[in-house]
């Protein structure tokens, strides 16, 4: 675009250095807020109002804080799930299959170690949660493996199986926890069995200790990725598996890998959902819920471009407007849905953003004072 | 910009068709003055001038990097220029995109082939075609199309599927497209680049027919020396996105070109080195394997290569030796015999294992198999280090290592990269082959399989690439190279072994190789001469 003798002009960014990256994120940020005002606008609320009453029940409240560190757990977990895999330059649409089977397995361990008697049933925390956590991950990990084993093996694709492994799950959970199945709660309701008081997780200050699980998991992955052989070989096959195989990288256990690992971190979210977020310690009737909500680990994990540092401000980020855009909703009588609008909007601009990460603006003089007009002059 | 998008008045339609028509032999159609283009970094194209007669073949000539595709795309719309005109039959024109030239009468042909595979011949010609109407006429298109391929003698079944065709006959489809369109200038990229040395001829054979014809107007872009002479009327040599000379083909020599275009004297007969060979390194028998389609492609065959020499095996593509290197790679599945590298069966080991044994592949496709774009070169040259114990310990990739290789090797063999963080994809392809070339000569081989090594490089490096060669064969590496140049096979091999459909067709030694002969073998003849005495095995195997 050309103003006098000044111009506009994209040019193409050769580098992005992490900070250019994150004030392009922040700005996104702000855009879509702004951008978002409007919902507010047309119903009347001061959109700085509603703002500052989102964020500050998200992050400054003594209730709405833990709901928020409980949502952002979960979303970290999940998102990490997602770019496990992601980084192998395959996609699991999954965590939502592969977190319902992981909380199958965790109860399945209470189950067998006698936890569905009775809520006051005196086990030992110290031996159980590590074991309702292995069966978490091993539950999760068996379910993705089955898409891991089929790309590896066939080339079969990968989007399609773990997205119908999801409602394989979905059912799964249904028949093991209504009416006449093996975890149906005592008193019917369609829903689990409820967790023994002695094996519900330990909270620190009000938040379940997954929380310290989910940033252990986001460290090692950054870790795993740039140093280690095994994330040398993950990357290899993510942007060239003919490359890769040229290198000795072995194309049938590297996606089989990466969702093993993938869905053993989605079946820990599963974990920390239904056996560690306070007032909830059982398969809920609603679970359907918290398998949609796994699905904005894919937009966690693309707006961190696949780094699993990154993740973590990002779904904190979602976690907290997640649970105080629900509180506004309820507080000053919008519709229904504003929370998911408000997600929504915000997640289009970061990824529209990402633009900037491969163009810049710049603002020229060209020296020259002409118009283009026509084909020729 | 003011002016509408939706497209050119009724007026200026008229006036552009007409630009080219009822135009002479001789005259000027396309010109360019002053084209000058910048990238971040580089300026691609300086103050380049530059004009196509009616009629005439004109090369553009450069090494990699030179800024000859930058200069046909600018003349074909792809880009703007920042500075220069480009004038079209006379007149100054500026186009928004290709569509503008090709309603000029502009066509290019493209290094990468722009094909829809899964549909026929005549549907990619046809496509985008305003004449071809809502509903395909394609008895008459059909028609239109075959008088053509009469005219300029190409041979293609219009029915076929663009999937099922060779690279050359896909670059018929390809100018087909353009002179369906009514091309009159025609503008190829690297035409021979992809062919085998039979497709080539018949190419150049179209080429000559269409510059004969009044209308076709063909540059013509290469750095295949050879070619430039023996075709072209006149040559533009670029260096450095420079003019640095233009010429009358007829007033040039290879040498004076080759100079003009490296900047410097280039050798082109490489000494072959004599070296005392040693024990075999790699033993061979019997090997067959399937095509990626899943035919026999390799059947059933024997040889050896010894420590300290060359086995060379000379083909035209697709005779089966591409799945040889593959499967000495570990790559692809042996279908019968035995592989022994070094004394040891091999045939059943994975890729890793043989580069762990000294096994060293320099792959034919370098940006897909060789290479991974989005990596930096650290990250690509750890390719072959990640599982090296110098390199890595307890799982753990030492980067900082990996980084001080890459910087030797960067200076080492010039490989022109701003930074060991560049990358890959960025590098042009002579670079990025050197960058390959001297990644698996850094692991010090046993063995060397190098699929086409030189295929596409300029001058300057495919001198580079042949003496690494001689300087591992002189380090005692036995090495495997594979061509489809028959002068370079003929000029560094110790043994020469050409491949058709699938096996040897003799073993010669390579002081005793000629020319015609192993052509002809080439191409499937078994002169008497080669075969071996009565009671011997199948061609003439060096024991």
């Amino acid at each position: 675009m050309r103003i006098g003798s000044h111009e506009l002009r994209l040019e193409k960014r050769l580098t992005l250095t992490g900070w250019e990256a994150a004030i392009i994120s922040i700005l996104a940020i702000i855009f879509g807020l702004a951008l978002f005002s409007i919902i507010f606008i047309l119903d009347g609320v001061n959109p700085l109002f509603a703002y500052q009453e989102i964020f500050s029940y998200a992050f400054a409240n003594p209730y709405g804080l833990p709901l928020t560190m409980s949502r952002f757990i979960f979303l970290l977990l999940c998102t990490s799930a997602f770019i496990i895999p992601f980084r192998a330059g395959l996609w699991n649409i999954g965590m939502t299959g592969q977190l319902y089977v992981g909380a199958l397995g965790a109860f399945a361990v209470l189950f067998a170690l006698g936890g569905k008697a009775s809520r006051s049933a005196d086990l030992s925390p110290g031996i159980l949660i590590p074991l309702m956590l292995i069966g978490a991950a091993l539950g999760g990990a068996g379910l993705a493996a089955i898409a891991g084993f089929l790309k590896g093996r066939f080339n079969i694709n990968e989007i399609v199986v773990t997205m119908l492994l999801n409602f394989i799950a979905f059912w799964l959970v249904s028949f093991m926890i209504k009416e006449g199945g093996p975890f149906m709660n005592p008193g019917g309701r369609g829903e689990s069995f409820e967790l023994p008081f002695s094996v519900r997780a330990p909270l620190i200050m009000g938040i379940p200790f997954t929380i310290f699980l989910a940033l252990g998991i986001a460290l090692v992955l950054y870790f795993l990725f740039a140093k280690t052989q095994i994330g040398y070989q993950i990357r290899a096959y993510g942007h060239s598996p003919a490359a890769a195989r040229y290198a000795g990288i072995s194309t049938f256990r590297i996606p089989l890998l990466v969702f093993i690992m993938g869905g053993a971190v989605a079946g820990l979210a599963g974990y920390h959902y239904f056996a560690a977020v306070p007032g909830v310690y059982k398969i809920a009737r609603n679970y359907g819920f918290f398998g949609d909500l796994a699905f904005y680990g894919i937009i966690c994990g693309l707006i961190a471009l696949g780094n699993p540092l990154a993740a973590i401000p990002v779904a904190l980020l979602f976690g907290g407007l997640s649970i105080g855009g629900r509180f506004v909703q309820g507080k000053l009588n919008m519709g229904f849905g504003l929370d998911y609008a408000l997600l929504g909007v915000l997640m289009i601009t970061l990824v529209a953003f990402q633009f900037f990460y491969r163009y810049k603006i710049v603002w020229v003089k060209t020296g020259e004072d002409r118009l283009d007009v026509g084909v020729y002059r | 910009m003011s002016h509408s998008i939706l497209g050119k008045s009724q007026e200026e339609k008229q006036v552009q068709k007409g630009l080219l028509d009822g135009i002479k032999r001789g005259e000027t159609v396309l010109e360019a003055r002053g084209i000058t283009k910048r990238f971040p970094g580089v300026v691609a194209n300086d103050h380049i001038d530059f004009e196509i007669r009616a009629g005439e073949i004109h090369a553009i000539l450069g090494e990699n990097g030179a800024g000859k595709t930058t200069l046909m795309n600018i003349l074909f719309g792809l880009y703007q220029p920042d500075e220069g005109e480009v004038i079209v039959g006379g007149k100054e024109v500026k186009f928004r995109s290709p569509l503008d030239a090709i309603d000029l009468g502009i066509g290019m042909v493209h290094q990468n082939r722009k094909l829809v595979s899964a549909h026929t011949v005549i549907e990619n010609i046809v496509l985008g075609h305003p004449r071809a109407g809502k509903i395909l006429n394609l008895k008459r298109t059909g028609g239109e199309i075959n008088e053509l391929c009469e005219r300029y003698g190409f041979k293609i079944d219009l029915r076929a599927k663009v999937w099922q065709l060779s690279e050359g006959e896909k670059q018929v489809v390809e100018i087909l497209k353009a002179l369906y369109r009514g091309a009159k200038v025609l503008i190829l990229d690297e035409p021979t680049s992809a062919l085998a040395p039979p497709e080539t001829k018949k190419l150049l054979a179209s080429i000559e027919a269409m510059a004969t014809d009044e209308l076709a107007i063909v540059p013509f872009i290469t750095h295949k020396l050879p070619i430039v002479l023996a075709i072209s009327d006149r040559v533009t040599v670029l260096r450095r996105g420079k003019v640095t000379a233009r010429s009358e083909t007829a007033c040039v020599t290879e040498k004076s070109l080759a100079k003009e275009m490296v900047g410097r004297e280039v050798i082109f007969r490489l000494e072959r080195a004599n070296v005392e060979t040693g024990k075999p390194i790699l033993q061979v028998e019997n090997l067959s394997a399937l095509s990626d389609k899943g035919f026999l492609a390799l059947e059933g065959v024997s040889f050896s290569v010894r420590e300290g020499e060359i086995f060379g095996i000379a083909g035209v593509s697709g005779n089966g030796q591409h799945e040889l290197a593959e499967v000495l790679a570990g790559l692809r599945k042996a279908q019968g015999g035995k592989v022994i590298l070094g004394g040891k069966d091999i045939t059943h080991s994975s890729c890793l294992e043989r580069w762990q044994m000294g096994l060293g592949y320099i792959p034919s496709e370098r940006v897909e198999v060789g290479s991974i774009g989005d990596f930096s070169l650290v990250e690509n040259i750890a390719m072959n280090f990640y599982f090296d114990a110098n390199f890595s310990q307890r799982g753990i990739v030492d980067y900082g290592n990996i980084r001080k290789l890459t910087e030797e090797i960067v200076s080492e063999y010039n490989v022109a990269a701003p930074s060991p963080d560049t990358k890959a994809k960025n590098l042009s392809g002579g670079n990025l082959q050197k960058l390959i070339l001297a990644r698996v000569l850094s692991r010090r081989p046993r063995l060397l399989i190098a699929n086409l090594p030189t295929q596409g490089l300029d001058v300057g490096a495919t001198e580079f690439v042949r003496n690494k060669l001689m300087e591992a064969k002189k380090e005692k590496a036995g090495i495997l190279l594979i061509s489809e140049d028959l002068d370079e096979v003929l000029s560094v091999s110790d043994w020469v072994a050409p491949i058709y459909e699938g096996k040897f067709t003799g073993i010669i030694p390579g002081e005793e190789a000629k020319r015609e002969s192993v052509g002809a073998m080439m191409a499937g003849s078994r002169p008497p001469l080669f075969l071996p005495p009565v009671g011997g095995g199948e061609g003439g195997q060096e024991t």
